[in-house]
């Protein structure tokens, strides 16, 4: 909605406005358009709902409405028979919903790694823990098995030594979203049920039945953890480190706002990258033929790639994010070298219910 | 919160909250709540909302010229509302929900599946405000204090102060769940058998707590009647519109803040879908953002709106909630039950000729409702507590002698069963005589340490014994510490409206209307108050 205004400001500045305003709606209200009406992760949602985006699909005789649901919730919750395609943000539940479905393909235009975000103050006390660190590829990583010990240690922020800066009652813990609807925070489960399995992708249920006990400190004690991800992005960027000091998010989350200069990242905040990290491949599953052209359009129309870039996602084009990544001096590591796939999703279904079951 | 109360209660706070901003959203609900509510139609979207966004009331008018959305708002308390929203009843004859915040809602089973998008509006954490004296006093005012120290000057009756109860308001609720998590030694998020090990802290903290009420709005209000308490536990929101300036005190160790989600339902309709995202995008644009800052001093969740200064500077850590209802449950009921200052209750109820039939058999089956036959969440947190004292003092043509019961701190079930016999055996015959039974209720001596208030029940107009003048004659020579005892009036069958809300506005309590809805509902919504 602020990025229509800001078109809309700039066109009044130009003295074209009226006339771009008018043609905009009338353009996107128009009978003619094929309404697709999808399920969406929340990280999306503000591409969807850009006026560009939707001008581009309208060129192609579509209207796009989208709900968000966590994507987790698609699978499990969501009355899919509403939707012309649900768009989840990972390959394990797009495979899923398929398979449910009985859909026979899948898109996936574009795809984002999870990051983490965070503030100046506490990264440096995360350096001080010896959690964040430089790669030696000229960004730093997030140390997820040094992560991991403290939160075994079970150390509050009001213990690290020296520390003026964030003295809160706390435990150092990453805040996520619900792991029980959200993907976000199962891509976090992946990456570090991947430490904890030894540094090996969880296949058995042995496996599941040693880790879940270690992992449920760092999943279950941050406390109440919102449904989807916009929401608890959202949370770090207004409500800042009192409320959550360090956040897993979609890189594209957090780059998408740096790329449009938009000033809703401060100074002070911070993107990191853990190692090792999980790339959420956004997988769009179509239920009907509106559907399948949605994601036809999304992986092919250039305009459509173009403006995925824009907001943060990696494409097929490489070279559209790089440019946006120097052309803003954004803090994004071009190549990733600790990359991990996810488990399948039943065996990470399964791990959740045994973390979940570890506290009655 | 108030279901029952909205509709009614602004005309019997009018004369008390004159000139708040508040007071005006009430009396806006009132006018719409009753005759100019927008049936539903293709423009209406149809809101279930909790009573704090009724400040918003205007807003959303000028959301109908602007963005051609007519919302309708239905208001409940927040436990009631998130069970409707997770039977599914809400399916159907709402779109959208607008809650201070979905964490309650969140937690219970299967709601999350009757939620779609979430669009958060506008922020206010729940701190403690008081006045500048007394503020002062306590050295509150210059060095920061944690919920610790905040809880030790309890202790010592330092200072006292009025909060909602977690039950029925979300205000309490995040104070409740904000201070035992800072009270408690965990480190995370509280679980429920932390909740056991913090409740010696929490006793010392809540024995300051003077005033109770089932909404945030209405909590204000008494504060501004009773000279006796020194500040209130409440949203920042509401503290910074309080008429006498406050001192706000933000607790260095954090606090517990509402969101604001307004939440389409996964059940609305395609058309209400495309009313929902417009609605919340309007909300969201700086100017109505700025507007929402200024005119009801909630901090905005947009970029781009320079906070207001009175929000201060300070960095405002936002405490764990806890992730299991079962935890949230246990914090409630310890509170009810062995934390709070036990109530003090006296129903004074109509049994004259005219409650025949029906009206008799609803009396009772209200009553038995609170001793536990209502097994919904919002109706297990409505019964006769632990350490309670209840006296039922039903009238005919004269008073009839009171019966006292006490639940005991342990094992409330056979006093909850010898309550429930004597509402099955009520039994309606005679004349009314209102206001001698109520000039006998308020002859009853308070007992120390407990929160003190009437429910007065009549279906039908005074007949025997002393007028209202007379009562309020009587009412203004009682000693100061007795007429801070408020009368909840419950307007039932042709009782006389008018006479109700005086005796309501006189002694600080408020009108419940059972006609629209049931005795039981209005009851059940009472005792948030008491």
């Amino acid at each position: 909605m602020k990025r229509w205004i800001g078109v809309v400001l700039a066109a009044v500045l130009a003295g074209v406005a009226v006339v771009a305003v008018v043609t905009g709606n009338e353009e996107d209200d128009r009978p003619e358009l094929t309404v697709a009406r999808g399920v969406i992760g929340s990280e999306k949602k503000p591409f969807f709902d850009d006026a560009r985006v939707r001008a581009a699909f309208a060129e192609h005789g579509l209207r796009v409405e989208v709900d968000t649901a966590g994507s987790r919730q698609m699978v499990t919750d969501v009355d899919l028979g509403r939707y012309a395609f649900a768009f989840p943000s990972s390959v394990p539940a797009a495979e899923r919903i398929k398979q449910d479905r009985g859909a026979s393909v899948t898109y996936a235009p574009f795809y984002s790694p999870m990051a983490v975000a965070t503030f100046e103050p506490i990264a440096g006390l995360l350096e001080k823990l010896g959690v964040l660190r430089n790669s030696g590829s000229g960004y730093p990583i997030f140390d997820i098995a040094k992560y991991l010990e403290i939160v075994a240690k079970g150390t509050r922020w009001d213990n690290i030594p020296d520390n003026s800066d964030y003295p809160a009652r706390k435990r150092v813990l990453l805040t996520t979203t619900d792991v029980r609807t959200s993907n976000s925070a199962a891509m976090y489960l992946s990456m570090i049920g991947y430490v904890a399995n030894g540094d090996d992708v969880i296949s058995s249920d042995e496996q599941i039945a040693k880790i879940a006990p270690i992992l449920a400190p760092a999943v279950l004690d941050q406390g109440f953890s919102e449904t989807e991800s916009e929401e608890a992005f959202e949370n770090y960027l207004v409500q800042g480190s009192g409320k959550t000091p360090m956040t897993v998010v979609y890189e594209a989350q957090y780059l998408s706002h740096v790329f449009t200069g938009d000033g809703r990242i401060r100074p002070e905040m911070r993107l990191v990258y853990p190692s090792p990290t999980v790339l959420s491949k956004h997988t769009l599953v179509p239920l009907s033929a509106p559907g399948s052209r949605v994601g036809e359009l999304l992986t092919k129309d250039p305009e459509l790639q173009s403006l995925a870039a824009q907001y943060g996602f990696r494409t097929s084009d490489p070279k559209a994010f790089a440019d946006l990544v120097a052309r803003t001096k954004a803090p994004a590591a071009t190549a990733l070298v600790d990359v991990v796939e996810p488990p399948t999703w039943e065996r990470l279904d399964r791990l959740i219910t045994a973390i979940d079951s570890t506290r009655p | 919160m108030s279901r029952v109360m909205s509709p009614v209660m602004s005309p019997v706070m009018s004369p008390v909250m004159k000139g708040t901003a508040l007071l005006s959203a009430l009396l806006l609900v009132a006018a719409c709540g009753s005759a100019g509510e927008p049936a539903d139609g293709p423009d209406v979207l149809r809101v279930l909302a909790g009573s704090e966004i009724k400040d918003l009331e205007p807003l959303l008018r000028r959301a109908e010229s602007e963005t051609g959305v007519r919302v309708r708002l239905t208001y409940t308390g927040t436990l009631d509302g998130a069970e409707q929203v997770a039977s599914g009843r809400a399916d159907g004859q709402q779109d959208a929900v607008w809650f201070s915040a979905n964490r309650y809602l969140s937690l219970i089973d299967g709601a999350q599946a009757r939620l779609s998008t979430q669009t958060k509006i506008m922020i206010s954490p729940v701190v403690l405000g008081l006045k500048p004296a007394k503020a002062s006093e306590l050295g509150w005012d210059t060095k920061p204090v944690t919920w610790a120290g905040i809880a030790e000057a309890a202790r010592q009756g330092r200072f006292s102060f009025g909060m909602t109860n977690p039950a029925s308001s979300n205000s309490g609720f995040s104070a409740l769940v904000g201070v035992a998590a800072a009270l408690s030694d965990a480190d995370g998020a509280l679980s429920a058998d932390q909740v056991s090990s913090v409740t010696p802290r929490l006793k010392e903290f809540f024995s300051a707590q003077r005033l109770t009420a089932g909404s945030s709005g209405w909590l204000a209000d008494a504060y501004a009647r009773d000279p006796r308490v020194d500040g209130m536990v409440n949203y920042e929101s509401v503290l910074l519109g309080a008429r006498e300036p406050l001192t706000i005190v933000y607790p260095a160790d954090g606090v517990v803040s509402a969101d604001y989600p307004l939440t389409l339902l996964a059940s609305a309709p395609e058309g209400k879908k495309a009313l929902y995202g417009k609605l919340a995008d309007w909300l969201r644009t700086p100017a109505v953002q700025k507007e929402i800052m200024t005119g009801t001093h909630r901090r905005p969740i947009v970029a781009g709106v320079p906070p207001d200064p009175r929000f201060g500077s300070a960095q405002l850590i936002e405490l764990p909630f806890p992730n299991r209802r079962s935890t949230a449950d246990e914090l409630i009921a310890t509170y009810l039950n062995q934390v709070r200052v036990p109530a003090e209750a006296a129903f004074v109820l109509d049994t004259s000729g005219s409650m025949q039939g029906d009206r008799i058999a609803a009396l009772r089956q209200a009553l038995v409702a609170l001793t536990g036959a209502d097994t919904s969440a919002s109706g297990a947190f409505s019964r006769f507590r632990n350490r309670e004292s209840v006296t039922m003092m039903p009238f005919d043509d004269a008073p009839g002698s009171p019966v006292p019961f006490t639940v005991p701190e342990r094992d409330p079930a056979p006093v909850l069963g010898e309550i429930r016999r004597f509402a099955e055996g009520l039994e309606a015959a005679g004349g009314t005589a209102i206001y001698d039974s109520l000039k006998a209720a308020y002859d009853r001596p308070v007992a120390p340490g407990h929160y003190g208030s009437i429910v007065l029940m009549t279906d039908g107009e005074n007949t025997d014994g002393s007028d209202y003048a007379a009562f309020e004659a009587h009412y203004r020579s009682l000693p100061e510490e007795r007429r801070h005892t408020p009368t909840f009036v419950v307007l039932f069958g042709e009782s006389d409206a008018e006479e109700m809300r005086r005796v309501a506005e006189l002694t600080g309590g408020a009108v419940f209307d059972a006609r629209s809805t049931s005795l039981a509902e209005a009851f059940k919504e009472i005792r948030g108050y008491q």
